[in-house]
């Protein structure tokens, strides 16, 4: 029952906005229903940490721990994105969209966040990839919410290669159906995409057909999670997207299609052994924060910067997810979480700073901390946090993944990706100087009201309260993990 | 219906998909390219009924329909509208000529032969051996998709793609459960119209639907 | 030992037969097909048998040889007519034993028909006019496609027949006529259909009958070529035409053709050849009425189109097996 609510809330919530068209307080209902979804995702972490997976809808839907984990992860970025939206479409409107663009974009938010959930709480892996290439075509008209060239060109780039992307995971997802129909000797063969049935006949799936799915759907899922060479839509869509857009899209869309590759890891793991898996993550996790170190070194455009830097850390996270076993996952989930709360923060101040400025080069935004102090303040704290600083949780989430990755004997790995590392850190910090020090000569005014800086303040307290106490999520991410490992 | 007419059947339709495939690779004319992508929606939905009438099996039939209605009929009539409404766009303009891209066709049909050997290997039957023709059609609509520069004409590449992953789906495990196999024929619907409206926009707005006018982002 | 005598006897009649009904048929089925054309044009036209009337007519005329040429102008037809005649000889027209029937290899009769093509492009190149060398060049770009097109269609037909050997691929059809319906049998149709029509001259690839020189290339390799040596190339071309339509035929439509060694079946073998190649032709003539020719930086792209389908024919000549 709880499962089905948290589908049902957002999108209820979604049918209402479009029965009641635009108004200012629309925010503060789609802010409720995040609310309520965090809240019940919390509820549901809670309860299936310690119990058994909840199922609902016959068994359609099914929460363990892992999609309970990403149902608050969901919750918390999509609380952080609504609670900007009155604001973001305000300014939307200013600068030229109409009010009925500004109701469109509040029920395709709404149809946007449903789907995410349901990819996250499907039972079927098929019904999960419904869910992923449904958020493809909820998000278009999104990218495209300007109507102007440069957003025509994002919103192009964006669903035809996400689409084709998508198309591919499901061919990936049919070969494993195909190898699960022909496990064992046909009086065992179970006819399924359930992910617990899946689980059960992995040992038996064969080797050569689920070696060709897995890479077919690191190409496919890994074009929507933005892993390099398939990332080239991400910096695009994410620069012409609306501020909570993009919060949402580079804070929880690309983790959501990482969680499905999780899924499908765990399964090839079983049936091929750790090796392929490990190896094929490895080669695209390090090619997307080698492509990632490069394109920030020059990068002139901020938001396009925090693009890139989104490719960064999926790498990173691949690079985790690679090096497997319950620490690695348990800090790749801290990761997710972590990246998925300063980054949304990230993005939603460069909102900000676009509509007070007026623009995204970085080279025409200058002195910003003299001159809105708590704008620039929450803009330099969510760098630091983001390149890695304690006592913010990625901070610890790295740490841990390099452990990790160490430990299963990839130390070759960790010392490419700490010289990935240190050439994004010197451009992003400097990119960031430039922005945001330096002398002003007009007094500070005009700063970020209240309503903007409260949620972006208490997000990024939660990054460095959880970095320096995991407690509340040490044992959820590590039954979360649980789910993964055979 | 007899062993041997269900092979030649599913061979004959399973081998048109690839071959209007290649045919919308060969001709510029978009609209005839449509046309071409409407046969192969055909032949697809074909597929899918000879393999529900060998196997007795509703819900394939059902699938069979599905795909003819969403592949042999809207999705190409959608197309169909885009074009006629952009007389303009009427030749594709492909960044490699046809005998060079006819050619690369050819190298993709025998590199989905040898990618194919592992997945006939596991379960040899006559549906099975013809998953070539499938990978084939999905390489086939790939090239199209990254060397024209038409918007139409990426559509149609998408589709391919989309049909060629549809083949391999029927040809492995006679479709994925229903349920399944409906949210993905949305899916597809569903994508066409989004770029159709996108485009019917982006015509509206900048009065082009060439995809080198748009070069703005760029690092 | 008798057996054997009579089956080498046999052979000879055959491939001789073949080689008469080809010298004469062949041109009358060139002017069966401008007969028909001017009569779909709304011409009159000539007789069919003009064709045979003017090679005789240019039998007895004196040659004409460019200035600066070389032993290659007169050579060529020869080398042209010799490989036409041998092929002919080998191949399984009328009936599937002629002479030296084992060693009837696709891929020998391919070849053969080739080395002609060669030796009429150097001849074209021999006399160092404009023309010729221009004919010589868009022969050869259409052959350097036409022809992996038709060996790998030829492949794909002994990919299915599990052997190279013309005799046998058409008695093993006729023995198992599901081959022909099979996709590989009919992609490799097509893809021969388009060589063949590439081979031969014909609209849309090239146009027969005009002298112009923007598009002309049969006719541009072959123009400083005059009196006897003008007839050998004519006969030799329209032999070449006759093979290859009748090897067509007898690929693809295989019934009507001679197994035995019996004399009536030998003739029921020649009727069917003569009916089975005059339907290709007035399908050809027909076609060529209502087809403009391609623009010659088209022409490519059909024959690459070829190429593909015969690609395809391969693989799903080996998928299928």
């Amino acid at each position: 029952m709880l499962v089905t609510l948290i589908l049902l809330v957002p999108f209820v919530t979604g049918l209402l906005v479009f029965v009641l068209r635009w108004g200012p307080w629309i925010g503060r209902l789609m802010s409720a229903s995040a609310l309520a979804v965090l809240a019940m995702g919390i509820t549901l972490s809670v309860t299936t940490s310690s119990h058994a997976p909840l199922t609902s809808l016959h068994g359609a839907l099914r929460a363990d721990a892992l999609s309970s984990f990403m149902v608050v992860v969901i919750g918390v970025v999509s609380l952080l994105a609504a609670l900007q939206t009155t604001r973001a479409m305000n300014h939307e409107i200013l600068s030229g969209t109409t009010q009925r663009q500004a109701s469109s974009y509040s029920v395709l938010f709404q149809v946007f966040v449903t789907c995410m959930l349901a990819a996250v709480l499907a039972a079927n892996l098929g019904v999960m990839w419904i869910a992923v290439e449904a958020t493809t075509i909820s998000t278009t008209f999104l990218v495209n919410h300007r109507r102007s060239e440069k957003s025509f060109e994002a919103a192009w780039k964006y669903v035809i290669l996400c689409s084709v992307g998508i198309a591919l995971a499901f061919l990936g997802t049919v070969l494993i159906y195909f190898a699960a129909l022909h496990a064992g000797n046909g009086s065992h063969s179970v006819a399924t995409l359930d992910w617990t049935s899946l689980m059960k006949v992995a040992p038996r799936l064969d080797p050569g057909v689920v070696r060709l799915a897995l890479a077919i759907l690191v190409l496919g899922y890994g074009t929507k999670v933005g892993l390099a060479p398939m990332h080239s839509w991400l910096p695009d869509a994410h620069g012409q997207a609306p501020a909570p857009i993009s919060a949402l899209m580079s804070g929880v869309l690309l983790t959501v299609a990482f969680y499905a590759l999780l899924r499908f890891k765990a399964i090839a793991d079983i049936a091929l052994g750790i090796n392929f898996p490990r190896y094929l993550f490895i080669v695209v996790g390090l090619a997307s924060l080698l492509v990632a170190s490069a394109m920030l070194i020059a990068q002139r455009d901020y938001k396009r910067m925090l693009a890139y830097s989104s490719v960064e850390h999926m790498g990173l996270l691949t690079l985790g997810a690679a090096a497997g076993g319950p620490l690695a996952i348990a800090a790749v989930l801290l990761h997710v979480l972590g990246h998925g709360m300063t980054k949304s923060v990230l993005f939603l101040a460069s909102g900000e700073i676009h509509h007070d400025e007026g623009t995204t080069a970085i080279a025409q935004v200058n002195s910003l901390i003299a001159r809105r102090p708590m704008l620039g303040g929450i803009f330099g704290v969510a760098m630091l946090s983001l390149l890695g600083f304690p006592p913010f949780s990625l901070f610890v989430s790295e740490l841990n993944m390099a452990r990790a990755e160490l430990d299963a004997g990839l130390w070759w790995v960790v010392l490419i990706s700490l010289g990935c590392l240190g050439v994004i850190f010197a451009s992003m910090a400097s990119h960031a100087r430039s922005m945001l020090l330096g002398p002003s000569a007009v007094p500070a005014s005009n700063d970020a009201p209240r309503s903007v800086v409260v949620p972006l303040v208490g997000a990024l307290l939660a990054c460095a309260v959880i970095g320096v106490s995991s407690w509340p999520l040490l044992s959820l991410l590590h039954d979360a993990a649980k789910v993964l490992l055979p | 219906m007899n062993s041997s007419s269900y092979i030649a059947a599913l061979e004959i339709s399973g081998g048109a998909v690839l071959v209007f495939a290649l045919l919308t690779l060969w001709r510029r004319d978009v609209k005839a390219n449509v046309r071409m992508l409407r046969l192969q929606g055909v032949s697809l939905a074909c597929v899918a009924g000879v393999l529900a009438l060998h196997q007795h099996d509703l819900g394939l039939a059902v699938t069979a329909v599905l795909v003819l209605s969403v592949k042999g009929f809207v999705a190409p009539e959608l197309l169909h509208r885009v074009v006629r409404r952009d007389p303009r766009s009427r030749e594709t303009a492909p960044l490699v000529n046809v005998p060079a891209s006819l050619v690369t066709a050819a190298a993709l049909i025998v590199i989905s032969y040898a990618v194919s050997t592992k997945i006939i290997a596991l379960a040899p039957s006559p549906p099975t051996r013809l998953v070539p023709i499938g990978v084939a059609t999905i390489l086939v609509g790939y090239f199209m998709l990254v060397t024209r520069r038409r918007a139409v004409s990426q559509i149609i590449g998408l589709l391919l793609v989309d049909n060629g992953i549809a083949l391999v789906t029927f040809l492995l495990t006679a479709g994925v459960p229903l349920i399944v196999e409906l949210g993905a024929s949305l899916d597809v619907l569903l994508v066409v119209v989004v770029l159709q409206v996108l485009l019917a926009n982006m015509r509206e707005r900048l009065g082009t639907t060439d995809l080198d006018q748009l070069r703005e982002l760029r690092d | 030992m008798i057996l054997a005598a009579t089956s080498l006897v046999y052979s000879i009649g055959t491939s001789l037969l073949q080689l008469v009904l080809l010298t004469l048929g062949a041109p009358v089925l060139l002017g069966v097909m401008d007969k028909l054309r001017a009569r779909a044009e709304g011409r009159r036209g000539a007789s069919v048998l003009q064709p045979l009337r003017d090679i005789r007519k240019l039998m007895s005329k004196q040659r004409l040889r460019a200035h600066f040429s070389s032993a290659v102008l007169p050579v060529a037809p020869i080398v042209l007519l010799v490989a036409t005649v041998v092929a002919i000889a080998i191949a399984p027209l009328a009936s599937t034993q002629p002479l030296l029937a084992p060693s009837a290899d696709i891929y020998v009769i391919v070849y053969l028909l080739l080395t002609g093509s060669i030796a009429l492009a150097l001849a074209g190149l021999d006399a160092g006019t404009a023309f010729g060398g221009m004919g010589s060049s868009r022969a050869m770009t259409i052959s350097a496609l036409a022809e992996p097109a038709l060996l790998v269609a030829v492949l794909a037909l002994s990919i299915q027949a599990g052997t190279s050997n013309v005799p046998t691929i058409i008695s093993r059809t006729l023995a198992n006529p599901t081959m022909l319906s099979s996709p590989t049998r009919l992609l490799a149709l097509v893809a021969i259909l388009i060589v063949v029509i590439a081979e031969t001259g014909r609209i849309p690839v090239d146009n027969p009958s005009t002298h112009l020189e923007l598009t002309m290339i049969h006719e541009a390799m072959i123009l400083e070529y005059s009196g006897a040596d003008l007839g050998l190339v004519s006969i030799a071309s329209a032999m070449r035409l006759g093979l290859l339509f009748a090897l067509v035929a007898n690929l693809f439509v295989p019934w009507g053709i001679a197994t035995d060694t019996s004399i009536g079946g030998l003739a029921m073998g020649v009727v069917w050849l003569a009916v089975k190649t005059s339907v290709i032709g007035v399908g050809v003539s027909f076609m060529e009425v209502h087809r403009a020719k391609l623009r010659l930086f088209r022409v490519p792209e059909l024959l690459a189109g070829g190429f593909v389908l015969s690609i395809l024919a391969v693989v799903t000549g080996l998928v299928t097996r």
